[in-house]
């Protein structure tokens, strides 16, 4: 339950890096967006066994962190938490998929093997593509731009306020916790029996909460709907970052790159 | 349950992306139409952000040593209605996904389809509010909990099974993988049942009028209206379209087979100056030919990953190290001349 402390950390120093400024964090929240999904559905889109043509990829997450300055750490931490799925699913198809891809000096490689790498790969693709988008797009200038794409406003909004109450909440579910653990005698968490009553003051608490919330925004003067007209120009300089990390991956996909190693070697 | 990108294919998980944007553009719908929409908006915020901090509590399971978290997809319906809940949950995974890395940016589709739509858009009206129709009893508010949670978490991790299956990236036959996931969720199941009982009857004891307006919020009226039938059907043409097509058989169809039959080919050739332009045209035009990317071939070809291939990708490894570090160099020198040109 110490993690409940190191969530709301994580959550609002990601908040701290996407208020940063550089070449990546000044470009429009849509070719960040579109960069990033792009980059994913490509590298998603290659086949079972297809791990040489991927390396190559690894330069939008490299190029973007350093340009962006955030932390490897905090990415490779994402990393380990969604590697487990993907483990196991990697190693049923070792176990299946016995065919033999390729010799290195007298060792068979089977195919299950090459594709255990490629999901593992493309596991640790996807997720620092993601995490660079967080890292560099500040909450608001996201849900700016989806209410721009015609997302309907009242989900944006939601959206907005689930991601600031989740520490509020965070933070009273932490309070009664510690207000429990004083009170009981195995240390060892929340026994089942109890579950009931505390998840179900936890979500009274929050509901008579949320009342107090609107009350407020609407003394606050909150309309019912957002009225923000928001205008934002592209540059050029977003463009060339939407040709710049979209047409080389575009490019790979279609071409086989390999095989002009193999034509060097 | 969350999946993962790298066992998605763009095809499961576009089709799944267009399913769950249509069921929450209807909820959306369905909400504003509530006069009390506005007022609703900060609680169904506030018990996303609930849901959320709900999970992070690990409670101990006697007897197995083991702790464990609840979903919360069907509390949620309960507090609030099956489409706010929806909406709700689908901010959550949202923020799961982007914030998290819990569960893939591709495959939040499929996620918000599995854990979102399939209990609060499905369970809940045809499971959940049938058994309390008559009358909110502890007793009755219990089955309905267990049996919603336990149909709940099933359908779902059907959903996941389906989804991986038909994107074709991993090799684990469908009955290993289905006998895997579902005895696991109806354990899951059971006890998120068991404890959703425990917290809908706590709030029932409580706060009764909670769940009495979150059921009365929904009701049906008489009549099927027409929009509803084309949102339904608009929902199960791209789930017809996106996930059993890949399920389409490799055989022949009908025609194909008696085209055999009789003229020894699948196919039949047509040549001539017309047939030429007009298979030209098509090939031009043609950007998924045969339902699949241009180059994507049988499965990929191994043949990539040979020593070669080895050698090429260790290179391309260290070139992008290095033009990393050299990015990072220019950067913090640009730093400190910066910083000494200000003081």
């Amino acid at each position: 339950m110490a993690n409940m402390q190191s969530k709301i950390q994580e959550i609002y120093s990601l908040e701290q890096l996407s208020g940063r400024k550089s070449a990546v964090h000044d470009r429009h929240p849509l070719v960040k967006l579109l960069s990033a999904f792009v980059y994913i559905v490509l590298v998603v889109s290659f086949g079972r066994h297809e791990f040489g043509r991927l390396i190559p990829f690894i330069f939008y997450p490299v190029v973007l962190m350093a340009l962006s300055e955030t932390p490897w750490s905090l990415v490779l931490r994402r990393v380990a938490i969604a590697i487990p799925f993907c483990l196991l699913a990697g190693i049923s198809n070792i176990i299946f998929d016995r065919a033999i891809a390729f010799s290195v000096g007298g060792i068979a490689v089977s195919a299950g093997v090459v594709s255990f790498f490629s999901i593992l790969f493309r596991t640790f693709l996807c997720v620092t593509a993601v995490l660079i988008l967080v890292a560099v797009t500040p909450v608001s200038q996201l849900s700016n731009q989806l209410r721009r794409l015609r997302v309907p406003d009242l989900f944006v909004t939601l959206f907005e306020m689930v991601y600031r109450y989740i520490g509020v909440l965070l933070d009273e579910a932490s309070t009664m916790y510690t207000a429990y653990m004083l009170r009981s005698t195995e240390h060892k968490g929340l026994h089942i029996r109890h579950m009931g009553s505390f998840v179900g003051q936890l979500l009274i608490r929050s509901y008579d909460r949320a009342e107090r919330v609107y009350n407020a925004m609407k003394c606050r003067g909150y309309p019912g709907r957002d009225t923000r007209k928001i205008k934002a120009p592209l540059s050029g300089a977003d463009y060339v970052y939407l040709a710049a990390t979209t047409l080389p991956f575009i490019l790979l996909r279609v071409f086989d790159i390999t095989a002009v190693f193999e034509r060097i070697f | 349950m969350h999946m993962a990108d790298a066992l998605l294919s763009p095809a499961v998980g576009g089709a799944m992306y267009a399913a769950s944007g249509a069921a929450i553009a209807y909820s959306a719908i369905k909400v504003k139409k509530d006069e009390l929409s506005e007022k609703k908006l900060p609680i169904m915020a506030v018990t996303g952000a609930f849901v959320f901090a709900a999970q992070m509590i690990n409670f101990t399971i006697p007897g197995t040593g083991s702790s464990g978290h609840i979903g919360g997809g069907i509390l949620l319906c309960a507090m609030l209605g099956g489409f706010p809940a929806l909406l709700s949950l689908a901010a959550v995974l949202i923020i799961q996904c982007l914030f998290f890395a819990d569960g893939g940016l591709l495959a939040l589709g499929c996620n918000i389809f599995n854990i979102g739509v399939l209990p609060c858009l499905l369970v809940y009206p045809l499971i959940f509010k049938p058994i309390v129709r008559k009358g909110l009893t502890y007793k009755r508010i219990t089955i309905a909990s267990i049996v919603s949670a336990v149909v709940g978490l099933q359908l779902g991790a059907f959903g996941v099974v389906l989804q991986t299956l038909a994107s074709g990236i991993t090799q684990l036959p469908f009955g290993t993988f289905a006998a895997l996931m579902q005895p696991i969720h109806l354990a899951i199941g059971l006890v998120e049942g068991v404890i959703t009982a425990a917290v809908v009857c706590f709030v029932y004891k409580m706060r009764p009028e909670i769940l009495e307006s979150a059921i009365a919020g929904t009701t049906i009226k008489s009549g099927v209206p027409v929009k509803k039938v084309v949102a339904v059907l608009a929902v199960v043409t791209v789930l017809v379209g996106g996930l059993l097509s890949w399920f389409a058989s490799a055989n022949p169809d009908g025609l194909e087979w008696s085209i055999e039959k009789t003229a020894g080919t699948t196919e039949l050739e047509s040549s001539g100056g017309i047939f030429d332009s007009a298979a030209a045209v098509q090939e031009a035009t043609a950007i998924l030919p045969d339902y699949n990317f241009p180059s994507a071939g049988e499965e990929g070809s191994a043949a990539g990953t040979s020593v070669a291939g080895i050698v090429g990708g260790a290179m391309t490894f260290a070139l992008a190290g290095a033009t990393g570090l050299l990015i990072s160099a220019a950067k913090k020198k640009k730093n400190r001349v910066e910083s000494k040109a200000a003081s």
